[in-house]
């Protein structure tokens, strides 16, 4: 290994991206931007419009709780109205403007208890869902009342961080470590191809140079804008620069802010890592490419499933059983892990789960890079 | 032009530069090099003939020791290949350009100097001043015409004055005049010592060459300097005698 070719190829390669304007706006606006897009959504979202139609077949009884659910509706910020019968229920969120029927009733014999059936529009599942929830508050605090003795209150504590935190605070973790495998590997993948069918790799196997110069060379220059990258991308997510009001311009801060516990340099190892590994990911699979498009169709192959089955949308835990081994395999899977650990836990190096962590991404790194070496074709020993 | 003034053949002291023993190269059941064999010696320029797809490409990366054969071994100065450390010694000009089209002249030159262990602004200069690039030292390569990359190819080649030389096609697209200062570099290298395989559909190009090797499937057809090729073919005209030699068996010496 000759520390003048490898900084001759890291060189090169940085001197490339450098060039590459496009590419550069991709590695540093587009995060930011959708980070951004993201912080916004989960943390301004709206509570749901609910507007209830109620209706009544259950006689006296389904009288006094239609009285009190519609108290407690309006309580909640509930428009609430009565209509006739359970047509005019359905007719009401067809045509004008309900959100919610809720029809009180029973299942038939006269002692039998109080059903409570609520009619939703059903295009829109989790938007629904929401307001589902929105009325069994109702009836709970409905029945509180009525029993007149208040239901015990559930309390919720965490052992890391606070229950009321910011969504983006897991979030954030997630975002990071993925962007930073998503680019640095497109930018690998489609670099090294270039390499591949522009001939110059044929030319670069006719000097010296060994694969593992080619790989660590590569290594190091896409690591350099991958780091850039990402300490870029953690000050913008932990920082909340205020800027104050300027004659018309409204008073308004730069960075997502949000609250990291542990230090964010080990943030800051633990996607650098990842990212190593993303760039031996790219050398390897341009392998499989013949063209600039294949590159990018691997990413349905490569990259989404990492994407679902590493916490960034939905939670590992709650993946069915049968991914779970692939869970395990996913490399994304313990970036957003050690993270969360050092953003929400506030871990340090001596925790065991983010030293796993840590250890995984750093095994996984060698092994692509160990990959992509005996991939890059030379029958030279 | 009259061809330059052909050394004799080497006797037997000086070792040759190049040899190439039974070398077989197969893709699935296509031969692309076909059992050649023949020495090289020093300081000479030897043009390798054959029609499109015939094996020449193939048998240059055999010799730089890009791909190992399917059967028999190259050598290239004494070192069996393929070797690493002799590709030190090895300068390749592939058919394609091969250079970075997003870095400038000057990056690529520095680049190629640099893993070849180059250093300082003298072998750049010096190899641009071959191919007259030197006002374009600072051009992004992507901007350069078809005729310029290929001029920047040969100076990447050249850039750490190997003493074996393989150029693929190296005058394709470059203008008529560069062409003859090409062949009038090839022509110094080659009596400062520099050993040239180069392949081309030239045929005013094969007759600067010592000699000519015709390659036609795979195979070394014929081999012998222009006159000898010509008084083979029993015409005087080297065209005519790439196309009735296409055809014939093996004659090496
Ligand atoms: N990597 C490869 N895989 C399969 N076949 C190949 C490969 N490389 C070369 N060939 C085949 O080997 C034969 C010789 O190819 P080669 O490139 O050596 O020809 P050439 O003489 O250089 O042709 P040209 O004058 O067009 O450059 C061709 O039939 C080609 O299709
Ligand atoms: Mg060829």
């Amino acid at each position: 290994m000759s520390r003048r070719r490898v900084a001759a190829i890291f060189r090169r390669v940085a001197a490339e991206i450098r060039r590459d304007r496009p590419s550069l706006a991709l590695l540093f606006i587009a995060p930011i931007l959708i980070t951004g897009l993201v912080t916004f959504i989960l943390r301004d979202s709206q509570a749901p419009q609910v507007t209830a139609v109620v209706v009544n077949t259950a006689g006296v009884r389904g009288q006094l709780v239609g009285t009190a659910l519609g108290a407690a509706l309006q309580h909640g910020g509930v428009t609430v109205s009565d209509v006739a019968d359970e047509a005019a229920a359905r007719a009401a969120i067809a045509n004008s403007g309900a959100t919610i029927g809720i029809v009180i009733g029973t299942d038939g014999a006269p002692v039998s208890p109080l059903t409570i059936t609520v009619i939703t529009n059903g295009l829109d599942p989790a938007g629904e869902a929401a307001q589902v929830a929105t009325v069994q508050r109702a009836v709970l605090s409905a029945a509180g009342n009525a029993s007149g003795t208040a239901l015990p209150a559930i309390l919720h504590t965490t052992l890391y961080g606070t229950p009321s935190d910011d969504p983006i605070s897991t979030f954030a973790p997630a975002i990071v470590g993925f962007f930073a495998y998503f680019f640095v590997y497109i930018l690998t993948g489609v670099s090294f191809l270039r390499e591949r069918t522009g001939g110059t790799l044929e030319r670069l196997m006719a000097t010296p140079v060994t694969r593992g110069e080619v790989v660590l060379g590569y290594t190091l220059g896409f690591g350099l804008f991958a780091t850039i990258q990402v300490a870029v991308l953690i000050l913008w997510a932990l920082g909340s620069l205020h800027v104050p009001a300027l004659g018309p311009l409204p008073a308004f801060s730069v960075g997502l802010g949000v609250a990291v516990n542990g230090s964010p340099l080990l943030a800051f190892l633990v996607v650098v890592l990842l990212a190593v590994g993303a760039v031996s990911l790219g050398i390897f699979l341009s392998t499989f490419a013949r063209t600039e498009l294949q590159v990018i169709q691997f990413i349905p192959i490569v990259l989404a499933p990492q994407f679902l089955l590493s916490g960034v949308l939905f939670p590992v835990s709650t993946l069915p059983s049968i991914l779970q081994p692939l869970v395990a395999i996913m490399p994304l899977n313990y970036a957003v892990d050690g993270l969360r650990q050092v953003f929400i836990r506030g871990a340090d190096l001596g925790v065991a789960a983010l030293q796993l962590d840590l250890i995984v991404l750093a095994v996984v790194a060698a092994f692509f890079a160990t990959i992509a070496a005996l991939t890059i074709r030379r029958d030279v020993v | 032009m009259a061809p330059q003034a052909v050394p004799d053949a080497p006797g037997g002291n000086v070792p040759p530069a190049i040899r190439a023993s039974g070398l077989v190269k197969t893709f699935g059941t296509l031969r692309a090099v076909d059992d050649v064999t023949f020495e090289l010696a020093p300081g000479r320029i030897y043009g390798l003939l054959g029609p499109n797809g015939s094996g020449k490409t193939t048998l240059i990366r055999l010799l730089a020791g890009l791909t190992l054969p399917t059967a028999g071994w190259a050598e290239v100065l004494g070192t069996r290949m393929p070797s690493r450390q002799n590709l030190e010694r090895i300068g390749y000009m592939t058919q394609a350009d091969g250079v970075y089209t997003a870095l400038t002249v000057a990056e690529n030159l520095r680049f190629f100097g640099a893993v070849f262990g180059v250093d300082g602004d003298e072998p750049a200069a010096a190899a641009l001043a071959v191919v007259d690039l030197a006002d374009r030292r600072d051009s992004i390569v992507g901007t350069l015409s078809g005729g310029q990359r290929r001029r920047l190819s040969l100076a990447c080649a050249l850039i750490h004055r190997p003493p074996v030389l393989f150029l693929d096609e190296p005058t394709v697209g470059v203008d008529p005049l560069l062409r003859v200062e090409f062949w009038a570099h090839f022509r110094t290298l080659a009596d400062a010592g520099t050993t040239i395989v180069v392949s081309s559909h030239v045929m005013d190009e094969a007759d600067r060459c010592d000699e000519l090797l015709f390659v036609r499937s795979g195979r070394l057809t014929a081999r012998g300097t222009g006159r000898e090729i010509r008084a083979r073919a029993g015409t005087t005209d080297l065209e005519q005698a790439f196309l009735r030699l296409g055809g014939d068996v093996a004659v090496t010496r």
